[in-house]
């Protein structure tokens, strides 16, 4: 039997409740958490995650009910470390990496990596302002290409 | 999207993938557009932008070219 469709405001308290549990937690919360927290059940909880990924409000791992990504958040650990207000964060990419700090307006220290030669990036975000660095940031695919393949883009 | 630390390691990344070159920010540039991407995203309010919501932001960080469209 279908699962009836959770309301719109409570759908947008869920991505609420997923974001602030990124910015508490540093990761992702899981499903039975999530149903826990708004007393839904699995499948309510479920059907909720899809309507999200589909409205690109978070993605989910292909054929799961996992939070991926939650943008600037990484639901995985990557090699675009964040640290900001006392813990680490993972980016999903160089802009995310910076995106961290600009949604939690907190200073960071951002630590990557350069994709050719694998030396440290390193970068600092102290009162709104970054540190002055020589590297680039590359962005490979198109605009209007960038939600075929979010993972690669 | 990846860094560089120089447009010598981005050449020669791109010629290692055998890719087409896209588009490159500085830090500074990547920060502004980091800031005006991202900086209501906690907002319980934030429900996702329109299309020319994101052409404004990238016009505001000077990305105006075919690439950004």
């Amino acid at each position: 039997m279908p699962v009836k469709p959770l309301p719109e405001n409570r759908l947008w308290d869920i991505r609420a409740f997923v974001y602030r549990h990124f910015a508490d937690t540093t990761h992702a919360p899981g499903l039975d958490e999530t149903a826990a927290a708004f007393a839904l059940t699995q499948e309510q909880a479920a059907s909720a995650f899809e309507d999200l990924h589909h409205r690109h409000a978070f993605f989910l791992a292909p054929g799961a009910h996992e939070i991926l990504m939650a943008n600037p958040f990484s639901g995985i650990e990557t090699p675009f470390r964040v640290h900001a207000d006392g813990k680490t964060y993972y980016a999903n990419c160089a802009w995310d990496s910076l995106g961290i700090p600009a949604a939690l307006h907190a200073d960071a220290d951002v630590e990557a990596v350069c994709s050719q030669s694998r030396q440290p990036i390193n970068l600092q975000v102290r009162a709104g302002h970054v540190s002055t660095s020589g590297a680039l940031v590359h962005f490979l695919v198109p605009f209007e290409h960038w939600y075929d393949d979010l993972v690669f883009t | 999207m990846l860094f560089f630390r120089s447009e010598a390691d981005l050449k020669a990344w791109l010629q290692s993938k055998n890719a087409a070159r896209g588009a490159t920010l500085t830090i500074s540039q990547l920060w502004q557009l980091s800031q005006l991407w991202y900086h209501n995203r906690m907002d319980v309010e934030y429900h996702g932008r329109s299309l020319e919501q994101v052409q404004a932001i990238f016009k505001k960080v000077g990305l105006v070219s075919e690439f950004w469209r």
